[in-house]
């Protein structure tokens, strides 16, 4: 790739330089390809049912709602659960995470896929019960909480526990002098997990389990747009006050009592679930041995190069859409600029954005701007840039300023960026993979990304193909992230933003 | 592919705790087109008709998608379903046994429109698909909907001898009636394809600005929406229960009920009935 910019001015092997030479050449290389990208507007007149939305929103029909509470209920329980899951299965596998490529292997794997896909999975065999949506949730998180509880254990000191005598034993070890240095960043990373499950279990009623997202997304599709924004409101409200009624000691009592909103449990085949693993998954002429029967069924599969070549594109357009994005919106909630009433709009559009679902934002610049490539775009990098801006603008609270007295412009450019900037880029790198999950749910704007095929093949019934294209997808994601891991910032202590 | 084993183990650990649920309880499901807010409770007033009818437990079973309610009768999750065309033959080629046992008075010579945006300058109440529809963009609703997507692509394809993607500018998937309806209203997509019923109920209630979208053809008739049952019912609920379940179905006349399909009541239908739809749906590539 060649540099944009005059020799000489980039030169040099400083971090900063290198940090400005890569957020560079990732512009770059967007821009060289973005006319490839399908970005075309049309828009006649959207306004009118932009209005309905705004008035939807602005004007929420509390009453209509059918069974709210119990939504919400089930909504908390399954993020609970999934979570609690998650750990169990992810803990163990933390501690042999460093020693068996297997395991980190198999991890990587359940982390490509996105929830949404575990779930239509699940789904084919548990029917719309809590089986379903915690297995979806339980899943993907036991391989993220492998790789990064396995990072922080890594990361603590080991003088504690060098200085045991010789003979004591590695579980005793372990207890005494590792687990309890780490305890305090392991809780933290699972706490935060559990606020990402939150919004990942409202996602789930998106395809059927009667979470809030059920709800929330049948009143949106048909544009019954007051009780959409009841709902939505709700969500806002259930993740916004999640310091309240998700404090540490009530969090065992919620666990403990959400068990009940769980039921009924579904009967569970067995046989069932062998004929999907053993039959379904796979193709007929593979079962059966049949070579000849395999190239027709490959060539059965929809174009696969354009719907990587699709995928790849509005990943990396979102990824960077994404940077740009939060380095305009950080300062917004930042305590160095503004007045605390700006600060707390900022914060208010920061997690509005960031909470709103990446599928409604898209609908909304789908009649904004007509269907292609573009409403995607705005989507993805709203969403993952308000994402970043919010975290990037605590980091920006920690600071304490060197220089009284500069403007703000000053401010953000010489005092706060420099020091903020990797920790920013870190996320952008990390969300990259997370983007490209994401670009697979945006199959309604007409654009054939892999995800759009996947959403085909389940609706179709044709479980082979789906399964197919999520390995490509998966094969595809693990590349993304050990692309983006290659080349992100390493000088900087990561502060994970649901990114895994 | 171990992790996939280890998975389904733990999965099928689990599913010992699991099995809590009645055997013996009736469950259906039902998509109803159009306005699926509160549909616990209104399908609930079905549900108990049925079990009054049928003097068993019902439940109903709320579910998002065809695609998902087709898996749930596979599962045997539910044993009736209301099915859309498309997906009620899904439906029986999957369970062997499975019959088709009423539909709706409408369903019979269901129909769909295309409808256009008014600045596409195609002219409305055509008696056939105009050759102006070419290069202008284009939106079905959900990707197997009979209404929104088969059968308008079956004559799409008919009276132009070419895919809609190469007969259209872009092709979109709504994913719904109502959302299509929108999405030409506001200009977004020049064209598109959309249940007749919706329609006509969304022009009823005033939700649709005529001015700005209106319809350019009528397909001709074909069947739709049916209730399907498993061909196992009688095994596990006694000799003649198919038939007590056509009965209830037929017998439904409460319009209060027939409401949440919306339907004007029901008629006996079979399999047979739905064999063009399955030519289609093979034809198309949308059943294999």
């Amino acid at each position: 790739m060649a540099e944009p910019t005059a020799p000489g001015m980039l030169h040099g092997d400083s971090p900063g330089l290198r940090l400005a030479r890569r957020s560079l050449v990732l512009v770059a290389l967007c821009i060289v390809l973005l006319p490839f990208a399908d970005l075309s507007v049309v828009a006649h007149d959207p306004w009118a049912e932009l209005s309905r939305m705004a008035t939807g929103l602005a004007l929420p029909h509390w009453r209509e709602l059918s069974s709210p509470l119990q939504a919400i209920g089930l909504t908390v329980s399954v993020a609970l659960w999934g979570t609690l899951l998650g750990v169990l299965l992810g803990f163990p596998l933390a501690l042999v995470f460093f020693r068996s490529r297997l395991v980190r292997t198999a991890c990587a794997f359940v982390r490509a896929i996105h929830e949404l896909f575990w779930a239509l999975l699940f789904l084919q065999v548990f029917g719309f019960s809590a089986v379903t949506a915690l297995a979806a949730l339980a899943v993907p998180y036991a391989g993220i909480f492998a790789k990064v509880y396995a990072e922080i254990l890594e990361q603590t000191p080991r003088d504690a526990a060098d200085s045991l005598p010789p003979g004591v034993g590695r579980l005793s070890r372990f207890i005494y002098a590792e687990l309890p240095l780490a305890w305090e960043r392991l809780a933290a990373y699972t706490r935060y997990r559990f606020e990402c499950s939150l919004r990942a279990s409202v996602l789930l009623g998106f395809v059927g389990l009667p979470t809030l997202g059920f709800h929330l997304e049948s009143a949106f599709r048909e544009g019954h747009y007051h009780q959409a924004g009841a709902l939505l409101w709700l969500f806002y409200l259930l993740i916004g006050t999640i310091g309240f009624w998700g404090h540490r000691r009530l969090l065992p009592l919620l666990t403990l009592g959400s068990l009940f909103l769980l039921g009924p449990w579904p009967h569970v085949d067995s046989g069932l679930l062998w004929r999907f693993v053993s039959h379904d998954l796979w193709p007929a002429p593979l079962l059966d041995g049949d070579w000849a029967g395999l190239m027709a069924w490959l060539g059965n599969i929809p174009d696969l190069g354009p719907a990587i070549g699709n995928t790849l594109l509005l990943g990396l357009m979102g990824t960077v859409g994404a940077l740009i994005i939060a380095l305009l919106l950080w300062p917004l909630a930042s305590r160095h600029f503004g007045n605390p009433a700006t600060r707390l709009g900022g914060r208010a559009l920061l997690v509005g954005l960031r909470s709103t679902p990446e599928l409604m934002l898209a609908f909304i610049f789908l009649l904004l701007l007509g269907p292609s490539m573009l409403p995607a775009w705005l989507a993805l990098a709203l969403h993952n840039g308000a994402l970043i801006a919010f975290l990037a603008a605590r980091h920006a609270d920690n600071i304490e300023p060197g220089m009284p007295g500069l403007p703000a412009g000053g401010r953000y450019a010489y005092e706060l960026l420099p020091r903020i900037y990797p920790g920013l880029l870190a996320l952008v790198f990390y969300r990259a993979e997370v983007i490209i999950r994401e670009t697979a749910l945006l199959g309604m704007l007409g654009v054939a990304t892999l995800g759009f095929h996947i959403d085909s093949s389940f609706q179709y019934l044709m479980f082979d193909q789906a399964f197919f294209l999520l390995l490509v997808t998966a094969g595809l994601n693990i590349a993304v992230d050990a692309l983006a891991r290659r080349y992100r910032p390493r000088e900087v202590v990561m502060d994970d933003p649901c990114s895994r | 592919m171990r992790r996939l084993i280890a998975t389904t183990l733990m999965l099928l650990g689990l599913a010992p705790v699991a099995q809590t649920q009645a055997q013996d309880t009736f469950r259906f499901t039902a998509i109803p087109d159009e306005d699926q807010t509160r549909l616990v409770e209104r399908f609930q007033k079905v549900a108990d008709y049925l079990a009054d009818t049928l003097d068993v437990d019902v439940e109903y079973v709320p579910v998002k998608s065809y695609s998902a309610a087709v898996s749930a009768f596979r599962n045997d999750q539910v044993q009736l379903a209301w099915f859309g065309g498309l997906s009620g033959v899904q439906a029986r080629r999957l369970v062997p046994g499975s019959q088709a046992l009423a539909q709706g008075v409408e369903d019979a010579a269901f129909h769909s429109y295309f409808i256009a945006n008014a600045d596409t300058g195609i002219a409305a109440d055509q008696d056939q698909l105009p050759e102006s529809l070419e290069g202008h963009s284009f939106t079905f609703g959900a990707k197997t909907s009979t209404s929104g997507r088969l059968m308008p692509e079956y004559y799409l394809r008919e009276r132009f001898g070419e895919a809609p993607e190469s007969l259209f500018s872009r092709v979109g998937f709504s994913g719904d009636h109502t959302r299509t309806i929108a999405l030409v209203e506001s200009g977004t997509y020049d064209v598109g394809a959309v249940n007749y019923s919706v329609w006509n109920a969304a022009v009823e209630a005033g939700r649709v600005d005529t001015d700005k979208v209106h319809v350019v053809w009528e397909t001709p008739a074909y069947p739709d929406y049916q209730w399907t049952i498993r061909g196992d019912v009688d095994e596990h609920f006694g000799d003649g229960f198919t038939d007590r379940v056509r009965q209830a179905l037929l017998g439904m006349t409460d319009p209060d009920l027939l409401e949440s399909f919306p339907r004007q009541g029901f008629i006996p239908v079979s399999n047979d009935a739905y064999a063009p739809i399955e030519t289609v749906g093979e034809d198309l590539g949308l059943l294999r």
